[in-house]
């Protein structure tokens, strides 16, 4: 290359990366929009609300989807959330012990764990597990895939289903671990994996109701999949003002479109 | 296709190439031409964000500068809100884990310099300034190039860091690299596939320079 | 020479290379450092340049001081005023010609270096070439910058290291042309480091024999080459007809020693220093030995006539080299060089008898070395 062509080229990249790194240069705005640290199993529900929230006020929302767990932990060290949502309320009710919180926060949800088996698979999705069951019998399960027990609270429930199911033992070495509930949906549906257990709210999407069937594990077989929101300190009037939609009749809606249980308030 | 996590990860590569570019010309300037006796071992320590893994690294730095730490609570007690979780941590924590992607092409560049050319210089009468502007930074250019080229491109395709220091919050510190993350999760094949198609994109682009001026490194004195 | 004009340079030390020179060169002189590969010639230049530390030593140039281990002095090579011209020249290799030369001027007033450094490049004769990266320019032509670049300094002393060893046979006589007519306009000292004994005959004023970082014997070329101050020094001056004898007397009014040598006597330049009976080492320069025609053989009027027999004769070229064997001593033979039709003319080949002549003011006596090895 000619050494002035290199020059030049020299100069303009240059040019460009000091453009861009000084062009909009980088501090934290005012906390305006809101941004909400959301379970994943919230990814199709809170998509629509906080679409159906700008419709209605104009004003825009930020979530950011995880596992519950990953969420504690990030706040716990100071992340900059405004709305906590997580699929298990002891999270949110360890936060506010310890004075991390506005307030308790609410209730917004029930949850409910399914079993899911991809299309061509050569496991039968049934509410019992018998599906299951014979398919370990038959060494037709190669893996199975479930959210992380350690910080997803859908993983907790995933686990003590199959331990009441008295099926833990026989998949333990089979499991493929999603690092949130939504990974162990990709991981389920994929087709690596002969199925998997994965939230309710998450299966009923049309994206994942076309891969493959799923039926609902009985609610009885696992602790209650208590899901809490709350406002965290440093909430403003924007963050305030999506906790109500979402507590409001037509948050409820949505959630129940997508599976998602109303829970009857005892705090 | 994400525009705003994209021209993040672009700021993001920006801004660490600026702030590492003096650095590491004057740290691989120094490693080339002194002979001092730690050098092996300041070398190996320059080099560890190579061998660590992203994950270690994003690791260590949260503990580092979390809300735990002094330095974490020093900036929050000078700016009002953490250090971690925002772009300026990001920055800093990019910084840190491309300092070899920068040092290491600076300092080959340096290394080829023929000594006798520093000799030349001085039996000229230029001073050591203007030996090093005039003499040295030009042929050392190519290699510097490829240095801020390189750290531009492994800005933006990081990810491990990003992940454990980073938050995953919108315009903040949602990189393109964890957009397209995200997308995947979200079954949504589509938008990740762009992403990650223009990633590819620049990622050529940015391979394709670096071996260009990586030739004019080796073709500078015959 | 006075303490006031031209360099004088000593140097002591014994790591990583030996050394020991003690030099002086007189303003518009030119001494050539001539010595095997590894002898410490580089070392010693660069030392001067101010690139190297000797250990112990004293440098003086122009009555300025710029090394004095004793007084603690050790001027940076940019403080000092030196042209160094590299053995491998050194060229900045992404400015042009003059951009080259113009790093060196940058203690002139800027309006005046464009026409100083146009200048220099005029008497290096390259002019038209101001334009070209030294990539694009030949051997002897980057050669030249080098000059150019190093006198644009207007150093106080020039110095070259093997300026010519890099470019073909064709070049490095012209440039040694080109050297020895600028040389005329040049008023500071030069010191020239070269291993080509040929070379530093040509061009140097003065040279200095160096071994092991020794200087041994610093004079005229003639001198050196024709008075060795010492069998080693013979040696590395290529004189190959070096043996030993022991003196039997003196004759003052003639201006002659003689000495005993195979059974003959031997006429050489008077040298009081060694005392009859004195074993000693003597030489002779090649072009002081004449060879005898066939047709006209000596009548006894020639000096020191010696007769013997061709035990080799190797053509080389134009020249055949002979090794002639005198008397019974296979071991110390005479070495020439004759002209090839002159050896076919009188006949000369191996076995063949041959005669000649040594110049009785030639032979030069040595003291020899301590293991007797002279030869």
């Amino acid at each position: 290359m000619p050494q002035r062509a290199a020059r030049r080229l020299s100069a303009l990249i240059i040019a460009t990366v000091t453009a861009t790194g000084l062009i909009g240069a980088p501090g934290l705005q005012a906390r305006d929009p809101a941004i909400v640290a959301a379970a994943s199993d919230l990814q199709f529900a809170l998509a629509e609300a906080a679409e159906a929230y700008r419709r209605i006020t104009g004003d825009a929302v930020k979530v950011s989807f995880g596992s519950s767990g990953n969420f504690y932990r990030q706040i716990r060290q100071g992340a900059p959330y405004d709305i906590y949502m997580s699929a298990d309320e002891s999270f949110v009710l360890d936060l506010a012990g310890d004075g991390l919180t506005l307030d308790r926060g609410a209730l917004y949800a029930i949850g409910r764990i399914v079993i899911i088996a991809p299309e061509g698979s050569p496991l039968e999705a049934d509410s019992e597990l018998n599906g299951l069951r014979a398919a370990l019998a038959e060494g037709r399960i190669e893996k199975f895939a479930i959210p992380n027990p350690e910080h997803a609270p859908y993983g907790g429930r995933a686990e003590e289903a199959l331990r009441h199911a008295g099926l833990w033992q026989a998949l333990a070495a089979k499991l493929v671990l999603g690092e949130n509930v939504s990974q162990a949906a990709q991981f389920a549906t994929s087709g690596s994996t002969q199925g998997g257990i994965i939230a309710y709210s998450l299966a009923l999407s049309p994206k994942l109701s076309a891969r493959g069937r799923f039926a609902l594990i009985p609610q009885a077989w696992h602790r209650p999949l208590r899901q809490r929101m709350v406002l965290l300190k440093q909430a403003g009037h924007g963050a305030r003002a999506f906790y109500d939609f979402i507590l409001g009749p037509a948050g409820r809606a949505i959630l129940a479109r997508h599976g998602f249980a109303a829970p009857d308030e005892t705090p | 296709m994400e525009w705003d996590a994209l021209w993040l990860s672009v700021r993001l590569g920006g801004l660490t190439v600026l702030i590492l570019l003096p650095l590491a010309i004057v740290v691989g300037r120094l490693l080339a031409v002194t002979k001092v006796a730690g050098k092996s071992l300041i070398e190996a320590s320059l080099a560890l964000p190579i061998v660590l893994p992203p994950t270690v690294i994003g690791l260590y730095l949260l503990v580092a500068f979390g809300a735990g730490s002094w330095v974490g609570a020093l900036w929050q007690e000078l700016f009002g809100h953490t250090l971690v979780f925002t772009f300026e941590g990001l920055l800093i924590a990019s910084v840190i884990v491309n300092i070899p992607f920068a040092v290491q092409p600076i300092q080959r560049a340096f290394e080829a310099i023929s000594p006798e050319l520093r000799e030349a210089a001085a039996c000229c009468g230029l001073s050591r300034w203007r030996s090093l502007w005039r003499i040295e930074l030009p042929l050392a250019w190519p290699g510097i190039m490829t240095g801020m080229v390189l750290t531009f491109a492994h800005t933006l395709g990081e990810f491990g860091v990003v992940l454990m220091v980073g938050g995953n919050i919108s315009g903040e510190t949602r990189t393109i690299s964890i957009a397209i993350y995200d997308r995947v999760q979200a079954f949504d094949n589509a938008a990740a596939g762009k992403m990650a198609g223009v990633l590819l994109l620049i990622s050529l682009v940015t391979i394709a320079l670096s071996f260009l001026f990586a030739q004019r490194v080796g073709r500078r004195d015959d | 020479m006075t303490e006031t004009a031209g360099i004088s340079i000593r140097l002591e030390q014994d790591f990583p290379i030996p050394l020991n020179i003690d030099l002086a060169v007189d303003p518009g002189e030119i001494l050539a450092i001539v010595g095997p590969s590894g002898s410490g010639k580089s070392t010693c230049l660069r030392a001067v340049a101010g690139l190297h530390k000797p250990s112990i030593g004293r440098i003086v140039c122009n009555g300025a001081t710029w090394f004095d281990t004793a007084a603690g002095i050790n001027l940076d090579a940019r403080r000092r005023r030196v042209g160094l011209v590299f053995q491998s020249y050194a060229l900045f290799p992404h400015l042009t010609t003059l951009e080259n030369v113009l790093e060196a001027l940058r203690d002139r007033p800027p309006e005046r270096r464009r026409h100083e450094a146009l200048a220099q490049l005029a008497r290096v004769r390259l002019e038209g070439l101001e334009e070209r990266l030294p990539r694009q320019l030949s051997g002897g032509q980057q050669q030249r910058v080098a000059v150019a670049r190093a006198l644009a300094r207007r150093p106080d002393v020039l110095l070259l290291d093997e300026p010519f060893s890099a470019v073909d046979r064709v070049t490095r006589q012209r440039l040694q042309r080109e050297l020895a007519e600028l040389r005329h306009d040049l008023e500071m000292p030069i010191l020239l480091v070269t291993h080509d004994l040929d070379e530093a005959a040509r061009l140097a004023d003065r040279i200095c024999v160096i071994h092991h970082g020794r200087s041994l014997q610093t004079a005229s070329p003639e001198t050196v080459m024709a008075r060795p101050q010492s069998p080693l020094v013979a040696r590395l001056v290529d004189l190959r007809n070096v043996f030993s004898g022991v003196v039997t007397g003196h004759r003052a009014e003639a201006g002659k020693t003689l000495l005993e040598w195979q059974g003959r006597c031997i006429e050489a330049r008077l040298s009081k220093a060694f005392p009859p009976g004195a074993a000693v080492t003597w030489c002779i320069p090649a072009d002081s030995i004449i060879v005898h025609r066939r047709d006209r053989p000596s009548k006894g009027e020639r000096e020191n006539p010696v007769s013997g027999i061709v035990r080799e004769a190797v053509r080389l070229g134009q020249t055949t080299e002979l090794v002639i064997v005198v008397g019974d001593d296979v071991r110390q033979p005479f070495h020439l060089e004759i002209p090839t039709h002159v050896a076919r003319r009188n006949g000369i080949e191996v076995g063949a008898a041959i005669g000649f002549s040594l110049r009785a003011e030639a032979v030069h006596l040595m003291t020899p070395e301590p293991d007797g090895a002279g030869q």
